[in-house]
């Protein structure tokens, strides 16, 4: 049971010094075992501190975040992180690389080979084991670094905008393949993103962020609207232009609008 | 042979028939102050047999090679690790920085006296001088390289459930690797230059004192001997070093 709690908790950057900056104040949140959480928010709102403080790369000020129960000290494998930039390591083969968290845990070798060929059947890699990252395209990078992740075997997978770096039809098959691989592999995963087609076609519930200082601003939930609809039975594109999906991504669009406003 | 090879092949052959010409062929350049390549060759010749200067031209080299490689093995051997914690650890990088800084702009010859005074007339002053020379760049260069870093990567390593062993092995190491090694082509360098220079000072024997013995006897033929043979040594070592680069960096070689 892979829950992460994240008891109201605070951020300041700085704190003691000249000039504190509060990143997040009282955030308060649950997500479920097993359940897939987008995160939205305009920039500056904090969402990739939260996701760094799930990880662990970051120390929270005020309250406690807890996974499976127990409270995040570090980072640890039990919640890996696929990043924007795939942080493949670049001295390292895709099979070096996928195995490198299994390595941390002590897997066999047979284990490990065994993974190897699992994920890059999974990912539709085979026949790349021995490549370098800087021979791959960047979605074949991510896919290595989304295989690295999955492969650690962790209770929560983090993703912090994965997709970002993409050019479009490269993030839509991502995407769709995303599902796809979460469907048969289930896991808590914290997904960041600044796509609202995105963050609503891949999650559970969405989680609206405003800013000054980051907080939640609305959680709406999309796990309803899927399985009533059967989202994951069809191509990305036909399940965007359901009447269901675009009320949805109105909903976000008008809640992120109104962020926009506090500016203006 | 390929396009590029002739040409430098034609290069060599044009370079060394003007040689000719200037020298031996219309005596436009007088032999005291630059040799023809009759009185090169029997420079080279008598120095590879007979000797000269305490030695013959292997057994000069040999004894050049010998400093330049022991005083910068030992520069690298003590300078990286220094580097690397110096990248790895602010509060050592803010106890030594500034001692660094302090030394880094005395020339390494301005040692000389002093390694003297400490060692005597022998080696192991010379060695001391490679040392000084070769430590600057060795150390400079890894803890910049180590300072740079990529910080996402380290992180990777960490949230995938790396020991810290792990993440200075798989990830600082290789990461600074091109830039340490850019160090260590630098130290190589700083070596054969000071090693010259240290030489010149007082050695019985060595490249260096070859080159100072003849320039005593206005020797042209023997000094440009010497001169080429310090060249070729240099050359060989700085070409060992980059295979061992090669061989380290192997991620890059592969494209």
């Amino acid at each position: 049971m892979s829950e992460i709690v994240i008891d109201n908790i605070t951020k300041i950057f700085g704190e003691g010094g000249a000039k504190p900056f509060t990143a997040i104040k009282d955030v308060d949140f649950h997500v479920k075992d097993r359940e897939f959480i987008s995160v939205v928010g305009p920039s500056g709102c904090g969402k990739t501190t939260l996701m760094r403080m799930v990880a662990g790369l970051e120390t929270v000020s005020r309250g406690e975040i807890r996974v499976a129960g127990k409270p995040v000290k570090g980072p640890g494998p039990d919640r890996a992180v696929v990043f924007q930039q795939f942080a493949l390591f670049p001295w390292k083969t895709v099979r070096e690389n996928i195995v490198f968290g299994m390595r941390s845990k002590g897997a066999s070798k047979a284990e490990r080979d065994k993974a190897v060929h699992h994920y890059l059947t999974l990912m539709k890699m085979e026949g790349t084991e021995d490549k370098y990252p800087h021979q791959l395209s960047g979605g074949m990078q991510q896919r290595v670094a989304i295989a690295r992740s999955y492969a650690t075997d962790p209770g929560v997978l983090l993703m912090d905008e994965p997709f970002g770096a993409l050019d479009a039809q490269t993030r839509t098959i991502m995407q769709e393949e995303l599902v796809r691989v979460s469907k048969d592999n289930p896991r808590t995963v914290m997904f960041i993103t600044h796509s609202v087609e995105e963050a609503v076609y891949l999650a559970d519930r969405v989680v609206v962020m405003g800013r000054n200082p980051g907080h939640i601003r609305e959680v709406i939930d999309v796990a309803q609207t899927r399985q009533a609809e059967k989202w994951s039975e069809e191509p990305i594109d036909d399940v965007m232009e359901k009447s269901s999906f675009t009320h949805l991504r109105g909903q976000v669009w008008r809640l992120l609008r109104e962020q926009m406003g506090d500016d203006m | 042979m390929n396009r590029s090879t002739l040409t430098g092949a034609i290069t060599v052959v044009v370079v060394f028939m003007l040689w000719w010409l200037l020298t031996s062929g219309t005596g436009l350049i007088n032999p005291l102050r630059f040799p023809s390549p009759e009185g090169f060759a029997s420079a080279l010749g008598r120095i590879w047999s007979d000797g000269y200067a305490g030695g013959t031209l292997m057994e000069h080299i040999w004894q050049s090679l010998r400093l330049v490689l022991i005083g910068f093995l030992t520069a690298v051997v003590v300078g990286m690790p220094l580097g690397f914690l110096m990248g790895y650890d602010r509060r050592i990088e803010a106890f030594v920085n500034p001692i660094f800084l302090l030394l880094r702009p005395i020339p390494p010859l301005a040692w000389i006296p002093l390694a003297i005074v400490w060692f005597g007339l022998n080696d192991a002053s010379k060695v001391f001088v490679i040392f000084v020379s070769a430590f600057v760049p060795s150390v400079i260069n890894t803890y910049t390289g180590v300072r740079n870093v990529r910080k996402t990567l380290i992180e990777a390593a960490r949230v995938h459930g790396a020991t810290e062993a792990r993440v200075i092995s798989e990830v600082y190491l290789p990461d600074s690797a091109p830039m340490i090694f850019t160090g260590l082509r630098l130290s190589l360098q700083a070596s054969w230059t000071t090693l010259v220079a240290a030489e010149l000072v007082g050695a019985f024997l060595g490249l260096g004192r070859a080159l100072q013995t003849a320039y005593r006897d206005v020797n042209t033929s023997m000094i440009l001997v010497t001169m080429v043979a310090i060249a070729i040594a240099g050359a060989i070592t700085t070409i060992l070093l980059g295979h061992v680069e090669k061989r380290v960096i192997r991620w890059r070689a592969t494209t």
